[in-house]
């Protein structure tokens, strides 16, 4: 995955919003724990709600921003493309060098043994 | 072209449905932790006792708080649901992906390639001496059958000349099948696929 960075920022963007999800429910969940007990911290309220309100709302923002951009970039149709003939290639200049290197490594044995003769 | 791009029913329908699942959960989120800080107030009067009060105020403490939690869960299947549609359908980062894979592994070939056509340049000289040394030493002269394949086409074998025999020199063959009506005065010469004695029959 790390060589697909770039195409994959999107993907990468909504793992960081996943990760957000939880953070803001983590938060809310620290607001509710302060608020039960005896003597709530303020301060700490007060931080931990605007946290919850900041992250709830970034995640509204960006998963909105992205469900926009695939109104405008989805077409419906499948994609056809596919890596397929270059993977081939590729596959058939590694059997070539792998043919060289048996054949190679035959011919010294040959010598070698016509050698100890 | 100003032309309106129109996708289909399903796509729509289905992104619509990531819309309205997003505002649904996000204000269920929001709704729901108002409430809980909401019902966190003391009373002073209550219609009924306190405890009683208490024991509602934190089953509906209770509630809410697992709303908050299923709206969360459903928030998380929507992102996976979008990360499916985006890698399917989004055309710009499919295209792009497809081409730097196209480019590595045609790097890869072209390197490869690179490689051997290097090592054939300097195993060229060696092969050229090992070739001379062996074709000059005396091991060639004894195995008739490590004949250079020239030789080895060339040379008139009387066991190979039957008409069932296939190994006959292919230049004489296409010679032969460039004449090919008077095949019956050659019968001695099969044919390369083999029919031998059957098609000069035939003419």
């Amino acid at each position: 995955m790390a060589t697909y960075s770039v195409a994959n920022e999107r993907l990468r963007v909504l793992e960081e919003l996943e990760r957000e999800i939880g953070a803001s429910l983590q938060s809310a969940g620290n607001v509710i724990l302060e608020l039960s007990k005896e003597k709530p911290n303020e301060r700490l309220l007060e931080r931990q709600a605007a946290q919850f309100t900041a992250s709830v709302q970034k995640v509204e923002s960006e998963l909105s921003g992205q469900i926009r951009y695939l109104t405008q970039v989805a077409t419906g149709q499948p994609h056809e493309g596919s890596t397929y003939s270059a993977r081939k290639g590729c596959q058939m200049a590694l059997n070539r060098v792998d043919y060289a290197r048996v054949k190679l490594g035959e011919l010294a044995r040959t010598c070698e043994h016509t050698l100890e003769q | 072209m100003s032309q309106q791009r129109v996708l289909p029913q399903s796509k729509e329908t289905l992104l619509q449905s990531y819309n309205k699942r997003l505002k649904d959960d996000i204000k269920s989120i929001m709704d729901n932790f108002t409430e809980i800080i909401k019902t966190a107030k003391i009373e002073d009067e209550t219609q009924v006792s306190r405890a009683t009060q208490s024991e509602q105020d934190n089953y509906e403490m209770h509630v809410r708080a697992a709303n908050i939690v299923r709206a969360g869960e459903s928030l998380m299947k929507l992102v996976s649901d979008l990360k499916q549609f985006l890698i399917l359908n989004d055309f710009p980062s499919v295209n792009e992906a497809i081409n730097q894979r196209n480019q590595q592994l045609r790097s890869v070939q072209e390197e490869c390639d690179k490689k051997l056509i290097s090592l054939r340049d300097e195993i060229s000289v060696d092969l050229y001496e090992l070739e001379e040394e062996y074709y000059s030493s005396s091991y060639s002269l004894c195995d008739t059958n490590d004949l250079p394949l020239c030789e080895a086409y060339w040379r008139e074998d009387p066991a190979v000349l039957s008409p069932e025999g296939l190994s006959m020199p292919l230049a004489a063959a296409t010679a032969e099948q460039s004449t090919a009506a008077p095949q019956s005065s050659t019968p001695s010469h099969p044919h390369v696929n083999g029919h031998g004695a059957g098609p000069t029959e035939h003419s």
